[in-house]
């Protein structure tokens, strides 16, 4: 019987792994062309950039949790952003340590009769400070809202200018980011989002709240998140880019058009990943309203996120994503073939449906049938161990290909060492460290499908962000 | 194992077997990019240190352009010397520019220029392009009109308009200024170094008519570069979109590109206009421009439905030259409505009148 259910479900299994690696493989052509062109302009458009100051403003929206710890170093950082209008908004999202209190003396901070508006609702404003010692500084303190969506959302209110991009507080950003990741808009009107790369600052040594040397974590986890990093953002992302079907741009730097974020409502507050929720969102809005629109990405290195180092802390994490991810397609699952709906709703959508979210569910029943039908006999032990390597050499292969994009467009990591470094992680995740990935997905499934509320998790920050 | 099973082995075998190759392949490929990327890092490096003492002679006289002794120039050198040639002309104008085109004769940067304008790649192209641009090479002036200015990728053909411009403004802008109104793709960045190439003269005639004529696209798009143009002009421009067009983008765009309240008969008609883009644009120009007849009109604004408007309107009326700050308490005072109260006191706060 079990020989049955084998030879009936091994096409299904075939057909599923022809399509996502195929799917990826696709990716990965787009984006390698799409990187090479955007390479090959980089210079024109800095030099046309250089003395023309036709960037459009933007105002920073930082939202900041009980971060007395690195608050000052981030804002600090934040205020020596290069770009010749801009200015920042930190929301103190209720805070219980003193993260207010040493902004308002550091920066002097005065409370200030600011006419806020309320466009997006969100928990009550306290109140909104000045600096009077940069002129661009702003602080909204406001009751807590559980969330960052809320916090943003404040913060999103008090923007004056037409562009807002939203940063972690936390995050290290690279002193042009704000130019590199306005290109976009520039380019084409049509653009209401875009997003940046955001790469693993585990590692890299930073001063006054900007990378000073870049180099590969310590940490093995670390490391195997740089190499997710490179496949997420390099050929995931910016494979979908130019097809106009991104569905996520980072919450850890996103740029927006302000009209249109308002127009949509905002960040949901009840989302778990409500970054991606917002894009899919956006698409979905602007389809149904007939409008044409662009989310685009950057494919610059333009932020570096503290990545998890403890087991728990990247379970919590990948947990809520796929909680995330689940929770976003449903919420917009009208947008799933709509008929105007073009690359979106016809490729990403279902992509991400098939491959992202139930994705799990079969790599994990793929790997118990070929060790349940090769230890019961119903396939011989050298086709189980075919059909193992055959799943660990696509993963190596994807990997290897980002590693080569990297080094294709940006190569940040400068020692041949690191490179070959990263080939050897490229070959050690996918054993255990992949399979691993696989259940606590599974259980983030299971949480999205069960409707159980997420918990919020303090996470341990690693030493290489410390000063 | 069954026929399907066997063909599913077969077929994972080759599949392993080719991805297995394929990784191979792209960690040699990666480590031959990484060795090509060092090599031309240390080239480049070398030939910015070789090259830096004749460029910096060349910038301040014409003499050292046309007669200093010139570095050997093995032919690996040349396509980072044309990078760094071009990296330093354009920082510079006048009679440096002068001089570093002397110094690009005697190199033969233009020949070689010419030479990459063909090739495949689409910086080596981008890169002769400025080149010849900056040196005028009319040579090629068929090329950059015929195959580059209306050619669908947008760096090419912009960067082909600029090189017809710097060639041959007269002649260029007869060509280029069609394609700079039709091309909504060339980026405004882009679109505004051309407009400053050919200069006011040159360009304020069909900025103004395209402005005129054109659909509301169109016209916004050109009102944005309205500063390029001849300013006498621009007010007369302002004055007729004002009175001839309808639509609201057009209008508020024509109201952010004026500079003369002469040239602005409507303004406190279009003060109370059905869409606020185009308030608060009237509520901008008022304070750069308003006298003491129109801080009623500004006043008005001040209690109008929309966040932007009133806020524009108050610091517009914060920066009216005759408005001290006991004025502007009075008028704080006097408001009734309390949005418009709110937002003076901001604007106030703001130039640390609270």
């Amino acid at each position: 019987m079990g020989r049955a259910i084998l030879e009936d479900t091994q096409w299904l299994f075939l057909i599923y792994f022809i399509g996502i690696n195929v799917g990826y493989l696709s990716l990965n052509l787009i984006a390698t062309f799409s990187l090479r062109r955007h390479v090959h302009t980089a210079d024109q458009y800095e030099s046309e950039m250089a003395y023309s100051n036709l960037e459009l403003p933007i105002s920073v929206v930082a939202p900041a949790f009980n971060e007395s710890l690195s608050i000052i170093s981030s804002v600090k950082a934040l205020l020596q952003l290069e770009y010749p209008e801009y200015e920042l908004i930190i929301v103190n999202d209720g805070s219980t340590d003193d993260t207010l209190e040493k902004m308002v003396h550091e920066f002097r901070l005065r409370l200030f009769p600011e006419a806020y508006r309320d466009l997006i609702e969100t928990q009550p404003v306290r109140g909104v400070y000045r600096s009077s010692r940069y002129p661009n500084l702003r602080v909204i303190d406001k009751e807590n809202g559980g969330c960052k969506a809320d916090a943003v959302n404040a913060g999103v209110n008090a923007c004056r200018y037409p562009l807002v991009c939203v940063v972690d507080a936390d995050s290290i950003l690279q002193a042009d980011s704000l130019r590199r990741v306005v290109r976009p808009f520039l380019e084409d009107p049509r653009t209401i989002a875009t997003g940046g790369t955001v790469r693993i600052a585990n590692g890299c040594t930073v001063r006054r709240g900007f990378l000073e040397k870049i180099g590969l974590p310590k940490n093995f986890l670390a490391r195997v998140q740089v190499i997710e990093y490179l496949r997420a953002f390099l050929f995931g992302r910016m494979g979908w880019s130019p097809i106009n079907a991104l569905l996520i741009v980072s919450g850890a730097f996103g740029v927006f058009r302000k009209d249109a974020l308002i127009e949509v409502g905002g960040f949901d507050p009840n989302a778990i990943g409500e970054d991606m929720e917002l894009i899919v969102r956006m698409h979905r809005y602007m389809i149904a309203q007939r409008r044409d629109y662009r989310i685009a990405f950057v494919p610059d290195p333009v932020c570096w996120t503290d990545a998890p180092e403890s087991l728990r802390d990247l379970k919590s994490q990948r947990v809520r994503w796929q909680h995330g991810l689940g929770q976003a397609l449903f919420l917009n699952r009208s947008l799933m073939f709509h008929p105007r709906g073009g690359t979106v709703s016809w490729l990403a959508v279902p992509f991400y449906l098939l491959f992202e979210l139930l994705g799990p569910i079969l790599e994990a029943l793929g790997y118990v049938v070929i060790i349940v039908a090769g230890i019961m006999g119903w396939i011989a032990p050298d086709t189980a161990l075919l059909f193992l390597a055959l799943a660990l050499t696509l993963g190596i292969l994807l990997s290897s290909s980002a590693v080569m994009l990297e080094e294709l467009s940006f190569h940040m990591y400068p020692r041949t060492r690191d490179v070959l470094l990263l080939y050897a992680v490229a070959i050690l995740e996918n054993f255990g460290y992949r399979q691993l990935t696989v259940w606590w997905r599974l259980q983030g499934l299971v949480r999205w499908l069960s409707g159980r509320k997420h918990k919020w998790e303090t996470l341990t920050r690693s030493q290489s962000l410390t000063e | 194992m069954q026929p399907g099973s066997d063909l599913l082995a077969t077929i994972a075998l080759w599949v392993t077997v080719v991805a297995g190759i394929t990784t191979l392949l792209l960690f040699a490929g990666t480590m031959l990019l990484r060795y090509a990327t060092n090599r031309h890092e240390r080239r480049r490096r070398s030939v910015i240190g070789t090259w830096r003492s004749t460029f910096a002679a060349a910038l301040l006289s014409a003499a050292a352009a046309r007669d200093c002794e010139l570095p050997r120039i093995a032919r690996w050198v040349r396509p980072y010397l044309l990078e760094e040639w071009n990296r330093v002309r354009s920082l510079v104008d006048g009679e440096s520019a002068a001089n570093l085109a002397a110094l690009a004769e005697r190199l033969g940067l233009e020949d070689y220029a010419r030479q990459r304008l063909h090739r495949h790649q689409l910086h080596a192209r981008l890169l002769a392009i400025q080149t010849l641009g900056y040196l005028g090479c009319s040579a090629e002036w068929d090329y950059l009109h015929d195959e580059l200015l209306g050619h669908a990728n947008t760096a090419l053909s912009a960067t082909a308009a600029l090189a017809l411009i710097q060639i041959d403004p007269g002649r260029g802008i007869a060509e280029v200024m069609p394609e700079v109104i039709q091309r909504a793709d060339w980026p405004r960045a882009a679109v505004h170094r051309i407009l400053r190439a050919a200069g006011p003269a040159l360009i304020t005639q069909p900025l103004c008519h395209a402005v005129v004529t054109g659909d509301a696209g169109t016209a916004v798009r050109m009102l944005r570069f309205a500063e390029l143009a001849q300013t006498e002009r621009i007010d007369q421009l302002v004055e007729i979109v004002l009175r001839e067009r309808e639509e609201p983008v057009v209008l508020a765009a024509a109201l952010r590109a004026s500079r003369n309240q002469a040239g602005v008969p409507r303004l406190a008609q279009l003060a109370g206009h059905a869409d606020w883009y185009v308030r608060v644009q009237a509520a901008k120009l008022l304070g750069r421009v308003g006298g003491d007849r129109d801080l009623a009109v500004l006043e008005q604004l001040l209690a109008d439905g929309e966040w932007w408007v009133r806020y524009r309107a108050a610091q517009s009326i914060v920066q009216l030259p005759f408005m001290g700050p006991n004025s502007l308490r009075r008028l704080k005072e006097r408001q009734r409505d309390r949005y418009a109260a709110d937002m003076m006191q901001q604007a106030m706060a703001e130039v640390g009148l609270a």
